[in-house]
């Protein structure tokens, strides 16, 4: 169950994988143990985006960078995890890739409107993100 | 006998103003409001004059003798003529004001038309005029993808004033609700017609659309990540949707907070976006061999700015969208008008700020 913090003291980047050594069969069970975990690439100011959008709901977000080396591998296991909810003949999944209660819930364009039309908190709170 | 009144019938285009030769053109004014509630007071003074005159040839007291006969009418020629008088100089200085509106209207119009033409030039469909060529040479040779984009946002330009008239006229005449709603559905429509041309351009040359050499330059001054800021949005046209319900207010104060979140989070994505590509050039400045890497690895971080202009542009939408959830058709339909307005007036403001006159050094 992730911790609702408050905006201030939330860290510049928090994640799951030290590095390099992170392997692609971790990301199911990431998927399912975290309330929101955002899969991005390294660098990529569009997840900055996202985090700032969740932070700002007090939601601190998992965060999986994906890089050159386990890029292939994910989106192996993101497609699978994708594949069982949803019938999406989308294909690989875009990056950034946000996941909330442990279904895909859509890239930055998503949250965004979802945050815009108000639904983006009562589907937090539904994912047990946060409680207020 | 009642030959004296017959003299003095006004004819409606004629008062003392008519021999000037200007005043041939106010004349378009004679079908104003303001001639039909001053026609009816030359008719009561007819009236009045009419039946006196009958008086003094059928009632009691008549004339003794022919000279007395000619006094009187003498006198009611003289009151006549003062009435007139009076009639005439009204409607004179009510045309010549509505005739000053329409000049200050006119003033207007033609600074429109003015910077359409820049614009049309600029798409090379008209060739002339002293103005810069840099811009002309720009995007007619070096990128067809914004040559095209030029033309197709000058035609939206025209549309959305056309559209902006016949919002205002639908408004001001009894239009059915449903009728309201589909005048608000193809302005909103038009607005999405853009973002999607936007996203063209953007692939085409996203600097072209963040440099803002497409807008006036008074929107360009307010602009935010290629185009206008949502939350300012909101704020004009807050006072013009009417009363509001208090789950409307509510509704509006809640999405002028989310606009706001949403864009500082793109700024601040932004601003990394430029932190990174610093760092990415300038990684390892002073050394030896090509600096090829490095530039291959920023043309990568550029990439990111199409998506967020694009983001913002989606953004955009999404706040048109969620307004128009909360409002009625009315509403809705003011603040599409107002909307219209307002950039029509930034247009405007910017025709004025390229054509005024400079001071000399």
């Amino acid at each position: 169950m992730q911790q609702a913090l408050p905006y201030i003291n939330l860290p510049f980047t928090t994640t799951s994988n030290g590095g390099a050594t992170t392997t692609a069969v971790e990301v199911p069970k990431l998927v399912a143990e975290n309330a929101v975990v955002i899969f991005a690439r390294s660098g990529c100011c569009m997840c900055h985006v996202v985090k700032l959008l969740l932070h700002g709901h007090g939601v601190n977000p998992t965060i999986f960078d994906i890089d050159e080396q386990n890029e292939a591998s994910v989106t192996g296991e993101l497609s699978k995890i994708i594949g069982i909810g949803e019938a999406k003949a989308a294909g690989r999944p875009q990056f950034p890739a946000v996941f909330v209660g442990g279904k895909l819930f859509g890239g930055l364009e998503e949250v965004m409107a979802a945050h815009i039309s108000g639904e983006l908190v009562p589907m937090l709170r539904k994912a047990r993100a946060l409680w207020l | 006998m009642n030959f004296a009144s017959t003299q003095f019938v006004p004819s409606r285009r004629m008062g003392i103003c008519e021999p000037l030769p200007q005043i041939g053109m106010w004349s378009d004014y004679k079908e104003n409001n303001y001639l039909d509630t001053s026609t009816p007071a030359i008719l009561e003074v007819d009236s009045r004059f009419d039946n006196q005159s009958e008086d003094t040839s059928h009632g009691i007291v008549e004339p003794s003798n022919k000279y007395d006969q000619e006094v009187s009418k003498t006198n009611d020629k003289q009151l006549r003529r003062l009435a007139q008088n009076r009639e005439a100089a009204r409607k004179c200085r009510l045309r010549k004001k509505a005739y000053v509106q329409q000049l200050e209207n006119s003033k207007l119009r033609l600074m429109q038309l003015e910077q359409e033409l820049e614009r049309a030039r600029q798409q090379g469909l008209y060739v002339g005029g002293g103005l810069d060529t840099g811009q002309l040479g720009y995007s007619r040779t070096t990128n067809p993808g914004i040559a095209t984009f030029e033309m197709a946002y000058g035609h939206w330009v025209e549309e959305q004033n056309k559209k902006t008239a016949d919002l205002r006229n639908a408004l001001c005449s009894d239009i059915t609700d449903l009728e309201l709603s589909s005048f608000v559905d193809d302005g909103m429509n038009h607005y999405f017609d853009l973002f999607l041309m936007k996203e063209t351009a953007a692939k085409a040359d996203v600097f072209y659309l963040m440099s803002g050499m497409w807008e006036t330059s008074a929107e360009h001054f307010l602009s935010w990540i290629g185009g206008f800021r949502p939350s300012e949005l909101l704020k004009v046209l807050e006072p013009h949707l009417g009363p509001l319900t208090e789950k409307q207010s509510l509704e509006l104060s809640n999405l002028k907070q989310s606009c706001q979140q949403a864009e500082d989070a793109l700024s601040q994505g932004l601003e990394r976006l430029h932190q990174i590509l610093s760092e990415t050039v300038a990684d390892g400045l002073l050394g030896e061999g090509n600096y090829l890497p490095q530039i291959n690895a920023a043309l990568e971080k550029l990439k990111a700015m199409v998506r967020f202009v694009g983001q913002a542009d989606h953004l955009r939408k999404e706040t048109l969208l969620q307004i128009s959830r909360n409002l009625n058709n009315r509403q809705a339909a003011q603040g599409l008008l107002a909307l219209g307005e307002y950039f029509q007036r930034l247009r405007v403001l910017s025709s004025f700020w390229t054509s005024r006159p400079r001071e000399s050094s």
